[in-house]
């Protein structure tokens, strides 16, 4: 069969990135900018200023994509770019864009949910091996998915309140760490030691997560400690609350593993660049003994390179999208 | 010669389309805040009347603000992109200017309504502009005798005096945003 070469977009947050994917599986070619530092400036990502970045740099991302690659533009077979979930003003410039390049080099249009396009992420670097079970983890998501085949997910379970990469933006914010919060609880949890003793967040047998009760535990037993005066021990407390949360995350995977018929275990979104989190699920998959794909650090982050790996199961579909396609805030990955 | 402007600033959506000096296709379509599900399709249904081809493009004029900040930011970034792939010049009008243009005048104040505010620009009989681009909260604004509002655009006008102008890299295409954003202030 011939190679799929597909352009794909993504502009959901705070990095612009294009990337040229053969065959769902094979980067070509590969830019990210990344806002992080502008955004860094005002403590979190700032809608606007996102957007309006996106629209400056877009055309020069392009440019530096098609330069890295052999393969030329004519020659792709199709424009993907992610239409949901993020930011809207964020979305619609990545959108157009990609609406324009379809229109200019008369590709098909691919419209690709986000977090599908982190889960295939795994595809880029290992073979997706179905029935295959898929923890998602990010600033949105908590997410434990039964996939039998490609695009047919089945969610076992989900956070019923916070995601774990917000809890952990939150946990930064009240020790008084720099955003990205995130990578920084992980530095700091790397001097400590877990002396805190902090509530399970949900003891049962669920697949569901909870990570609340949590933060709010931590945010009373800061607030409590200052009130005495006591000094926190930050790392430890650092320390503390990654262990306790992503112990509740191997915990639901491990109940999975023991109850469902999975052949592969991945894991998908940018809370999957932890390092602790990696060491952690490496020894439940080892302990059940099944194979264990986790992206590497440049295609946790977001990234178009997903993107364009999602895609391909699209495109052999013929799942095409028109020029009127739309951005949506929030897109649940069951109904694609 | 074909000139294709676009003009995307506010809820109506206009694209016209020059064959040399005249107007080949024009349209208008009101939106209710979706920009993105109706701005593609018109400029696809532009070019099906004109019966061009994309690639038949020789130059891109695009309103580049001040207005709503997502539609603008819609329209520049179809314009650049378009430029930048077809590899044709590209050339920047304000949403202010654009009236100026389509009309005689002396100096004159132009006023760009948006929902909380107006957007202001001071122009010469050349359209050459003497006072810098600013915005005032409706309950800081108030109406004076010399300036203008209601101007019905005179797009040949426009596309004259766009040539007048120089074009810029596509890469360099961005919106005037003009109205600072919370952060910002």
């Amino acid at each position: 069969m011939k190679d799929v070469y597909i352009l794909a977009i993504e502009s959901s947050c705070d990095e612009t990135s294009i990337a040229i994917v053969k065959n769902g599986n094979t980067v070509e070619s590969f830019t990210v900018l990344t806002q992080m530092d502008t955004h860094a400036n005002f403590g979190g990502v700032v809608p606007e200023i996102a957007s309006r970045m996106h629209t400056e740099n877009i055309t020069m991302v392009l440019e530096e994509t098609l330069q890295k690659s052999s393969i030329r533009i004519e020659e792709i077979d199709a424009i993907a770019v992610t239409y949901a979930p993020g930011l809207l003003g964020s979305l619609l410039v990545g959108i157009e864009f990609a609406k324009v390049l379809s229109l200019v080099y008369k590709k098909p249009l691919i419209a690709v949910n986000h977090t599908i396009g982190h889960i295939y992420a795994n595809a880029l670097e290992n073979k997706l091996t179905f029935p295959l079970l898929a923890l998602v983890v990010s600033g949105g998501h908590t997410d434990l998915i039964l996939m039998e085949e490609d695009y047919n997910f089945k969610i076992l379970g989900s956070t019923m309140d916070d995601a774990i990469g917000e809890c952990f933006d939150k946990v930064a914010r009240i020790l008084g760490l720099k955003y990205p919060g995130g990578p920084n609880v992980e530095k700091l949890a790397k001097i400590g030691e877990p002396t805190y003793a902090l509530p399970k967040p949900v003891n049962d047998s669920s697949y569901n997560f909870s990570f609340s009760g949590l933060k709010s535990h931590i945010i009373n037993l800061v607030h409590n400690e200052s009130q005495r005066g006591n000094e926190i021990r930050k790392a430890d407390l650092a320390c503390s609350f990654q262990v306790t949360a992503v112990n509740e995350l191997t915990r639901k995977v491990e109940i999975a593993l023991k109850n469902e018929n999975v052949s592969q275990l991945i894991v998908a979104g940018g809370v999957a660049a932890s390092g602790y989190l990696r060491e952690e699920i490496k020894k439940v998959a080892d302990k059940y003994q099944v194979p264990l794909s986790i992206p590497s650090m440049k295609y946790c982050t977001d990234n178009a390179a997903m993107i364009g790996a999602a895609a391909y199961p699209l495109f052999l579909q013929g799942k095409y999208a028109d020029f009127s396609l739309n951005a949506k805030s929030n897109a649940s990955i069951v109904s694609e | 010669m074909y000139t294709l402007f676009l003009d995307t600033h506010s809820d109506k959506i206009i694209i016209v389309l020059f064959k040399e000096k005249n107007i080949l296709v024009k349209k208008e379509v009101e939106t209710q805040h979706n920009h993105s599900i109706t701005t593609m399709p018109i400029l696809e249904s532009v070019l099906k009347e004109a019966k061009i081809e994309v690639e038949e493009l020789d130059q891109i004029l695009v309103v580049n603000g001040p207005g709503s900040f997502t539609g603008v930011r819609l329209g520049v970034t179809i314009a650049k992109t378009l430029a930048f792939t077809l590899n044709i010049p590209i050339r920047t009008l304000s949403s202010l200017l654009i009236k100026a243009v389509s009309f005689e005048h002396d100096d004159v104040t132009i006023v760009e309504r948006e929902k909380n505010g107006v957007f202001l620009g001071t122009f010469n009989k050349k359209n050459e502009l003497v006072k810098e681009y600013h915005y005032l909260a409706n309950s800081e604004f108030q109406n004076e005798e010399q300036m203008v509002e209601k101007v019905v655009i005179d797009y040949e006008k426009v596309l004259i005096f766009a040539q007048s102008l120089e074009s810029i890299s596509p890469h360099a295409v961005n919106p005037l945003y003009v109205k600072k954003i919370e952060v910002q202030k």
